[in-house]
């Protein structure tokens, strides 16, 4: 009976810990916080820092869009959140406008960001309510930084140095 | 007495075996970076899935593993489960302790795997017993670890002293990719490396078996007692 019940539990923890390092390996956490991290993201228990992505808005509001992408990322470590995704993707955005032209490697970090907010928003659908930004659906902020990447003859239109930035 | 004997075996085959063999696992594809000191996690490539295969039909051809027992048909399921994760389990242990030693990438990749499979292919018509072969293994494993964390490392780490010099005479004009990981790293594939040994050590050719109840041991002894019986009108 004692054999058999030994049996039982190494069989489950077996199996348990090997999952465990199957999900170690497709996860791939740099550290152990990010351990962590990714443990409270599978048990459904993960929040992000409230207080530092309010900073991170705080400082959006004065320009100072690197110092804010910086309070979102240390607020969503995980990047599981839609809404701080779409916030950096946002930041790229702002920071990487130009009138003459834009800044293509923070277009794609932005890019990436909010593609990120996509795949996460449930229906892949997001849409953040602030009456501070000009475009409020993720698929708006996409549309604004494909463009912003792409190289066509519209660059050379000399009425684009009259755009605004959004 | 006995059945303290008997419990600690079940620990040790049942729990404690499988988990050194599993935290192989985990170790052995476990790099630290050496600029960041982040974790960098290494699947088992492709050609270390080949060495652990060809190394596990070592173990049965020298005998360590009798597969007959492992896995039969008279024992019970639980067992037989519990026996088939451990065989699995071994075999990630062994593809694992494989990466630990291998360059991860670039010409010394290639060689290391090329000197690793042409070892295992040649044993695989050697004579051998459970014993030598894993004295064999220790020495395989310990001079790829050598070659490895020491002298390749070595090589490449910013403060390089004499041998660094010399191998950059020897090897002018030949590119060597090699990443370059904290020396922890090197620890961490040690510890994985001595638990792999151990895990080795742990496992029985042939495992414990269940005790055999009253009715099969009555059963048993009816059966002797006919064939002596038998044997006796026959003379």
């Amino acid at each position: 009976m004692q054999r058999k019940f030994i049996q039982i539990a190494g069989i489950i923890w077996t199996l348990v810990y090997a999952g465990f390092i199957v999900w170690l390996y497709a996860t791939e956490p740099r550290s152990f916080k990010e351990v962590a991290t990714n443990t409270q993201v599978a048990a459904g228990i993960y929040e992000i820092n409230q207080e530092r992505f309010n900073n991170g808005l705080a400082l959006f509001s004065r320009d100072q869009f690197r110092a804010a992408r910086d309070e979102w990322a240390g607020a969503d470590p995980a990047q599981r959140d839609p809404r701080t995704q779409f916030y950096i993707a946002y930041a790229c955005y702002r920071e990487g406008w130009g009138r003459v032209y834009d800044d293509d490697a923070l277009f794609k970090q932005g890019l990436e960001a909010v593609n990120r907010a996509i795949s996460l928003a449930p229906n892949g659908t997001l849409m953040v309510e602030d009456p501070n930004l000009q475009m409020n659906t993720a698929a708006e902020l996409k549309t604004e930084l494909e463009q912003g990447t792409e190289t066509s003859w519209n660059d050379l239109n000399p009425l684009k140095l009259f755009r605004k930035r959004k | 007495m006995k059945n303290y004997a008997e419990r600690n075996r079940a620990l040790i085959h049942f729990i404690v075996l499988p988990t050194i063999l599993l935290t192989v696992g985990l170790l052995g594809g476990l790099r630290i970076d050496a600029q960041t000191g982040k974790f960098i996690f290494i699947a088992p490539p492709l050609v270390t899935l080949v060495l652990a295969i060809l190394l596990g039909s070592l173990f049965v051809r020298a005998g360590a593993i009798d597969l007959h027992h492992w896995l039969a048909i008279d024992q019970p399921t639980l067992t037989n489960l519990a026996h088939l994760l451990t065989l699995i389990a071994l075999f990630f242990a062994s593809a694992q302790a494989f990466n630990s030693v291998l360059p991860e990438s670039g010409l010394l990749h290639w060689m290391f795997a090329f000197f690793f499979l042409w070892t295992l292919w040649t044993n695989q018509f050697s004579a051998f017993d459970a014993r030598r072969l894993l004295k064999s293994l220790i020495v395989l494993f310990g001079t790829a670890f050598v070659l490895k964390h020491l002298l390749v490392s070595g090589l490449y780490a910013p403060a390089g002293g004499w041998f660094k010099r010399i191998a950059a005479a020897l090897l002018q004009g030949i590119a060597i990719d090699v990443p370059a990981f904290a020396p922890v790293t090197g620890y961490v594939s040690f510890f994985a490396l001595v638990l792999y040994v151990v895990g080795l050590l742990l496992i029985a050719p042939v495992p414990m078996r269940p005790p055999a109840s009253a009715v099969n041991k009555l059963a048993a002894r009816e059966d002797a007692l006919a064939h002596e019986s038998l044997d006796e009108t026959s003379e």
